[in-house]
């Protein structure tokens, strides 16, 4: 390496770093301190309120396996992820196929698709308490219709949880939709002709063709879908608050619950550590799992 | 242990280095030169009952500032009960409270705990607080002998019921006895086939503990000490029990809410409802049908503990914001807007001179119902003040609810409960001893 080039790479170092530091300022300052501070809290008993702390060692995490309501919380958590997930890109994925033709009024139908991810989640809330109202709410008017029983809802604790999953898969299913359709505009129509001369059917092009070839947008919806669900609270905040039962009181809540209802910010820390490990955890299965599948056009 | 102080200390000495050249300009702090100025007070409120008492309050606000020079009130709505108070302690963290909150009476020791309270038993002693308060209203702001606010909403839940619906059932007066709630319950339950098309009783959801602590009372026990609380006692077992009962029979919902519960009850969803007297004017008002109230039924008593709470004056703030803080929380609170008050919403008016004012005289003939919740009010006490209060409500709610969706046996419940209740409060002490 000659000096020159030496020089002018420790320049362009130089540069790239000067460029990156507002962002690593802002980072810093707003997320990694605070990760840091929440670490330092889960050791302490911390009052919120009050500015002095006590130093507790463990036990803010010791009570976390003692704690009936975390296992259910993380249970709950977890049911949550695994179904939204999965049944919101299934939803996503068929209405982008469907809605990636040259039909006129497609513009219409896609509007219509990504209308709920526009609505604010707190005003959609609230409509769907309405909906699900067990007496007079449309939902049990329209399973009568059907011969169906009606079911409380919201005020049930077997359901409640499965009834807020059905409403956030109405209400991402747009959003992971518009992504993929763009992904579907890039895979080349000859494949899909050279499929159909030899005779191949539509679920064997969808299968062969179109989920290998949008498999990177795919694992991408996956990480965003898994990021959005853990973060779930506004429909917990608004529709439920974590109950019947604690059956809907999902991580983010019950830190909130900890953290500013009963002001143990020690034990809300410890708890959103745990949080932070179970999300690493499962983006770290996604990745090990879904992201050795994917298929990149091109060299890679 | 060993105390730590947080940096919050080194970011507010930073920040009042900053904020130094600003503080002469700033409304409370009083220099010789703006002695004269208007003393602004923030006040923060929730809305506990069902109907709209945020107008009534921002109008008694409004009526306040209009009246008196020198003082301006800032009204802020906060919320619910909890979103109150979450307000008013995050703005006690940063060193910044309001002038004064409104919060439910449970949360006392929480904010004894954070030193946030002005003491105000002299102010009161040489004040009428003491001769013309109703003496168990003004109980629940006291703690070891000392005053600290000035009851303004107290309420104790009532029995509602719906005339019509029993007219229609046949039934001629309010059930008196568990026993009788129970068939009265029965009776006024409709069904069509499997579908149900009235409950008979709805037990407020949200606030059901504080019901369930009136269960408690009326079987004999209150559940809570200065320092734990009782649920595991046979009274409260037998009490959830009878909760249980209830909903097995198919005659009380096993789950509501707050505001969903009122309004079942207005839309006829529901031929009995036990909610807060504050509800009183708005159920009445927005009902098709006649409302009656009654007692909550007894089981060895009568019984009820009191929701509603006190205004707090903050501790941490100038002398000239606490007199002013005093002058709202006293007029806010006297005689001619107590009995006000308390006529637009059905709380109870707080002052003996309020209940005898020809007005509330004429009221109380025309709308004997308003009267129920202040002869209830005789059987009841303050309302689980314990530290920790928040969580062990969150806890017995729990159990209670577990119990009712049939996950738990009641003896269970209120055992785990009481456990871990007392465990967290446990912990909340031997921080305020360190």
């Amino acid at each position: 390496m000659s000096p020159s080039f030496a020089r002018a790479r420790r320049k362009e170092m130089l540069l790239a770093y000067a460029l990156l530091l507002p962002s690593l300022v802002f980072l810093a300052i707003f997320t990694y301190w605070p990760i840091l501070r929440s670490v330092w809290f889960s050791l302490h008993d911390v009052l919120l309120g009050d500015p002095d702390i006590y130093w507790l060692g463990a036990e803010n995490y010791l009570r976390l396996l003692d704690d009936r309501l975390f296992w259910k919380v993380l249970g709950n958590t977890a049911f949550y992820t695994l179904t939204t997930i999965p049944l919101s890109i299934a939803v996503a994925l068929l209405l982008a196929v469907a809605l990636d033709s040259k039909l006129r009024g497609m513009a219409i139908y896609r509007s219509a698709f990504f209308y709920p991810v526009m609505i604010p989640s707190v005003a959609a809330g609230m409509v769907w308490v309405f909906l699900y109202a067990p007496g007079y709410g449309p939902i049990n008017e329209a399973l009568t219709t059907l011969g169906l029983p009606r079911l409380d809802w919201l005020y049930d604790s077997q359901w409640a949880l499965p009834a807020i999953v059905i409403m956030s898969i109405w209400k991402y299913s747009g959003y992971f939709m518009l992504i993929l359709l763009a992904a579907l505009k890039l895979v080349p129509s000859d494949l899909y002709e050279a499929a159909r001369l030899d005779g191949v059917s539509g679920w064997h092009r969808l299968l062969h063709i179109t989920i290998p070839l949008v498999s990177p947008t795919l694992y991408f919806v996956i990480i965003i879908g898994t990021l959005h669900s853990y973060q779930i609270f506004d429909y917990v905040y608004v529709m439920t608050q974590g109950g019947p039962a604690d059956s809907t009181n999902v991580l983010t809540f019950y830190i909130y619950q900890n953290g500013f209802q009963y002001q143990d910010i020690g034990y809300a820390s410890a708890l959103a550590n745990a949080l932070l490990v179970f999300v690493l955890g499962l983006i770290g299965l996604v990745a090990l799992t879904l992201g050795r599948k994917v298929h990149y056009l091109g060299e890679r | 242990m060993k105390s730590t102080k947080s940096n919050i200390t080194r970011r507010r000495l930073l920040a009042s280095g900053l904020a130094a050249p600003f503080v002469s300009m700033m409304p409370g702090v009083l220099t010789p030169a703006r002695a004269n100025e208007t003393v602004k007070l923030q006040f923060m409120y929730p809305v506990g009952v069902s109907g709209d008492i945020n107008t009534i309050i921002s109008g008694m606000i409004a009526d306040f500032n209009a009246t008196h020079d020198g003082i301006e009130v800032e009204a802020i709505y906060a919320g619910s009960y909890d979103n109150t108070e979450q307000k008013v302690i995050t703005a006690l963290g940063v060193g910044e409270p309001p002038a004064l909150w409104l919060p439910i009476n449970s949360s006392l020791q929480t904010f004894l705990g954070l030193d946030a309270l002005e003491d105000v038993t002299e102010q009161a002693k040489s004040d009428d607080i003491y001769d013309d308060f109703i003496g168990g209203f003004l109980d629940t702001a006291v703690s070891d002998g000392r005053l600290y606010g000035l009851s303004y909403q107290p309420s104790t839940p009532v029995l509602y019921y719906n005339k019509d619906a029993y007219a229609q059932a046949g039934i001629d007066k309010a059930p008196e006895t568990w026993d009788e709630l129970l068939e009265t319950a029965k009776a006024l339950t409709i069904r069509d086939g499997d579908e149900l098309k009235r409950w008979g009783l709805i037990i407020g959801g949200g606030w059901h503990d504080w019901m369930f602590e009136g269960y408690c009372r009326q079987n004999g026990l209150v559940p809570w000490e200065k320092d734990k609380v009782l649920w595991d006692r046979p009274e409260a077992i037998e009490a959830l029990s009878f909760w249980k009962t209830m909903v097995d029979a198919g005659c009380m919902a096993p789950a509501s809410t707050w505001q969903g519960s009122a309004n079942d009850f207005m839309a006829g969803s529901t031929a009995m409802l036990y909610h807060s007297t504050g509800s009183l004017t708005n159920l009445r008002k927005s009902s098709p049908f006649e409302v009656g109230v009654a007692f909550m039924p007894k089981k060895k008593q009568f019984g009820a503990s009191q929701g509603g709470g006190p205004i707090m004056i903050a501790k941490n703030q100038s002398d000239a914001k606490k007199e002013a803080a005093w002058t709202f929380a006293r007029w806010m609170t006297n005689t001619e807007n107590q009995a006000a008050w308390s006529r637009a919403t059905g709380y109870l008016a707080v002052r003996k001179s309020s209940w005898q004012q020809p007005e509330m005289v004429d009221y109380l003939k025309e709308v004997p119902q308003a009267e129920v919740a202040m002869k209830q009010a005789e059987f009841s006490g303050a309302f689980l003040q314990v530290p920790a209060y928040s969580r062990a409500r969150d806890s017995l709610k729990s159990a209670i609810d577990r119990t009712l969706a049939g996950e738990i046996a009641p003896e269970a419940a209120l055992t785990d409960a009481t456990a871990e209740v007392n465990r967290e409060i446990a912990r909340v002490l031997r921080r305020q001893k360190s």
